[in-house]
């Protein structure tokens, strides 16, 4: 969100020269006067900072200016000051090359976009289509959207853009017809560009002629588009998203949605005054499609999870369950409980005695959250950031996986001051707003649901009583023999495909090349008998992480070249790596190939595993062959030279389809039917 | 006043801190005055006034001072 005051100016990048700027300290010091600045405060300071020459100071005050109430033109201004600024500051995480594409006037829209998708962490260029031009620039093969060759194509289309009658005769007909129509676009984007799609599904309209006889009657307009949205949702599968317009619209009511003057104007299919909203939700959504969104909800607890401070009213003078308020926390705590289920992890960040905070969890009756569901709970006297830090690390995540609620402010602005890379959600004074403030943040967002997201916060905190145990250990192979593991290859099918694509999506620490594949690429690719897919799970005695490894690798020449090879943050410093590329060799070995040769595509992201293949013994080869590319290095390794794993772990296959929450550790030893070794 | 008004929605709009809007102003004499700019410009002046302009005053125009005069005309503010 946002960082305020002297110091943190001081330490922005660039920021030398700016704080004595008298027009930002003036600015500033009113910034300072109040927790949330407003949006004329931050499109001000983002202006300031940009004549004082200081771009990092203007994209950060622009970036601020989306997470306030801002309207368009200041939504505009500060657009053209990230447009102008941003190529003089540090990259973003992601860049992506996005096309809009719309039946009506998409210009502001796609103006915005690149001011909310920097705040959702990722750089895009954009391409707008032709106005109207939809679908015949999706149609035409030579059409400017294939040449600007786009990672991401938003169809930004609306209500009337649905050929559907007043009424239909025949409804089923009627809606077949109109998703037919649209997945047909997303089947020829995808083939001739390989885009991931963004679509807006259809807001209703707000006037109905048949009044409330509309949900009888199957064939009324209305009717026929909400179907059609949820027909959508049904197709849209890997590489589909949709944007819940219909809610974004009830949400601020669907006739202030759309604004008969704007359209008939100048066809704004969505009044100017949500526009903003539109992309803000459009690049949260693009953001997850990117791997991008945030992971971990962070708990403060003293009137946060509870109303009143354990360590001065006791346990049982805090209000949590019956009474008014006590009803509002537990609701906050149910949500945070469903928001846990879809797959976001909890982490407790609290200044309480950790023995008194625990003892709320496991004797207060009116407690919705359980020990179980939090997957680091830090409550000590450390200050928060501190506390922050640790669980990031306790949790392997990256401070800008974090998001941070509390209801103290003063908490709050430590955590924007000294951590901004975390989110912070500034809870209202009332706790019946709190489900509210909570749910309006939008960078939750995933691709899907799968079996591990409901998993994750069990294999999160596994992962932070490992923490404690490698402390115990006295070296860390002690520690990892100590950990029992067993590594599982498993085959690429029906059950292990969403989570494959899901892991290609997101992963960005442990990641060689990059290469975002969605499901139905990945299905092809793994179809041609020349490529190997290996896919591995790793257990140990603390816990099943599930499927935590992908490799892609494709037989070319002599060699078995590496496509993409990556792991989940949660179980690297395991010498699981190690273990893979045994897998490899053997692979080579085992399709008759002389080598493995593999690539490095640095990001800011990865540099993790700059070091990987060399430490693994590869030989460096000479010279980038993509010119495009020219930090990407290439690496070779014979197969016959031999190669020896740590073998701190047993590595296994199974022949059988792997069920998706299949408990490899609770099988009987080795020699299973289903398993066997696999030779090193 | 509506011109101090006025010229903050132009600096806003345009974000350009340093713009002086007067009468006689056109178009043509404000960089990015397109037709884009120029449906968010009145999106922001019915806003800010408060007043729904006339579809078919908006293609008569002229100036600066033109807008400026419908809007004291609509708002009653001068």
């Amino acid at each position: 969100m946002t960082e305020r005051g002297d110091t943190a100016v001081a330490q922005g990048p660039g920021a030398a020269g700016s704080a004595s700027d008298p027009r930002i300290a003036e600015l500033m010091a009113r910034a300072a006067a109040t927790e949330l600045p407003t949006a004329r405060m931050c499109r001000d300071l983002a202006v300031a900072h940009e004549r004082a020459g200081d771009a990092a100071g203007a994209v950060r005050w622009a970036l601020a200016l989306t997470d306030t109430d801002a309207d368009l033109p200041a939504w505009s201004a500060v657009a053209g000051v990230l447009r102008r600024c941003v190529a003089r500051t540090a990259p973003l995480g992601r860049t992506a090359q996005v096309a809009v594409l719309g039946s009506s006037t998409t210009s502001q829209f796609t103006a915005l976009l690149p001011l909310a998708a920097a705040r959702a962490g990722v750089a895009i260029e954009t391409y707008e289509c032709g106005y109207g031009q939809y679908r015949q620039e999706i149609l035409d093969p030579d059409s400017g959207l294939y040449r600007f060759d786009p990672e991401v194509v938003v169809l930004a289309v609306h209500a009337g853009d649905a050929l559907l009658p007043t009424l239909a005769d025949d409804p089923d007909a009627a809606v077949a017809g109109e998703v037919l129509r649209w997945t047909s676009l997303w089947d020829t984007l995808r083939e001739r560009c390989g885009a991931r799609i963004i679509q807006h599904a259809f807001a209703l309209p707000g006037e109905s002629t048949l009044g409330h006889l509309t949900l009888r009657t199957a064939g009324a307009r209305a009717t026929l588009l909400a179907r059609v949205n949820a027909e959508l949702g049904r197709a849209a599968g890997d590489g589909v998203a949709l944007v819940d317009c219909d809610r974004l619209a009830a949400e601020v009511g669907r006739r202030s949605w759309f604004d008969p003057r704007y359209w008939h104007r100048a066809k704004q299919a969505v009044s100017l005054a949500h526009v903003p909203l539109l992309a803000r939700h459009t690049a949260a959504v693009l953001g997850a499609q990117l791997g991008a969104s945030r992971k971990c909800l962070v708990l403060d607890l003293d009137n946060t999870l509870w109303g009143g401070v354990l360590g001065e009213e006791g346990l049982a003078g805090i209000a949590l369950g019956d009474g008014a308020v006590g009803e509002a926390f537990a609701a906050f705590q149910e949500y945070a409980l469903a928001l846990r289920e879809r797959g976001v992890v909890l982490a407790v960040c609290s200044k309480n005695n950790d023995a008194d905070a625990r003892e709320a969890f496991e004797r207060h009756p009116g407690m919705r959250l359980r020990l179980d569901d939090i997957a680091m709970f830090s409550a000590s006297w450390d200050d928060k950031p501190t506390q922050l830090r640790r669980i990031a690390a306790a949790l392997g995540l990256g401070l800008d996986a974090l998001v941070f609620v509390d209801d103290n402010p003063a908490e709050r602005e430590a955590v924007r001051q000294l951590v901004p890379e975390v989110d912070v959600i500034a809870l209202p004074a009332d706790p019946h707003g709190y489900v509210r403030a909570l749910a309006a943040y939008p960078f939750f967002e995933t691709t899907a649901v799968t079996a591990e997201d409901a998993a994750r916060t069990e294999a999160y905190r596994a992962r932070a009583q490992l923490a404690a145990a490698e402390a115990a250990a006295s070296s860390l192979e002690e520690f990892h023999r100590g950990l029992d593991m067993t590594a599982t290859v498993v085959p690429l099918d029906e059950l292990t495909l969403p989570r494959v694509a899901q892991l290609i999506g997101k992963t960005n620490q442990f990641n060689l090349t990059g290469r975002r594949r969605g499901a139905e690429e990945i299905a092809r690719l793994a179809a041609d008998p020349a490529t190997t897919v290996l896919c591995v799970r790793l257990a140990d005695r603390f816990a099943d992480h599930g499927l935590v490894a992908v490799v892609i690798a494709v037989a070319d020449g002599g060699a078995l070249a590496v496509d993409t090879w990556l792991m989940s943050c949660r179980v690297i410093g395991r010498t699981l790596e190690d273990e893979v590329a045994g897998l490899l060799m053997a692979e080579a070995r085992r399709r008759g190939l002389a080598r493995v040769i593999g690539e490095y595509w640095p990001s800011p992201k990865n540099a993790l595993v700059a070091g990987l293949y060399e430490r693994l013994g590869y030989q460096r080869l000479d010279g980038p062959d993509d010119p495009s590319a020219p930090d990407v290095t290439r690496w070779a390794r014979a197969v016959d030279e031999p190669y020896r794993p740590p073998g701190l772990m047993r590595v296994v296959s199974t022949s059988a389809p792997a069920r998706p929450t299949a408990t490899v550790i609770a099988q009987p030893r080795p020699r299973d039917r289903r398993m066997e070794e696999v030779p090193r | 006043m509506v011109q101090d008004r006025l010229q903050q929605i132009f600096r806003e709009i345009f974000a350009d801190d340093d713009l002086l809007v007067t009468d006689a102003m056109t178009a043509a004499d404000v960089p990015g005055w397109d037709s884009l700019a120029h449906i968010n410009l009145i999106y922001a002046v019915e806003r800010e006034f408060s007043i729904q302009i006339a579809d078919d005053r908006l293609a008569s125009f002229a100036t600066v001072g033109d807008m400026r005069e419908h809007i004291e005309e609509l708002s009653g503010v001068h």
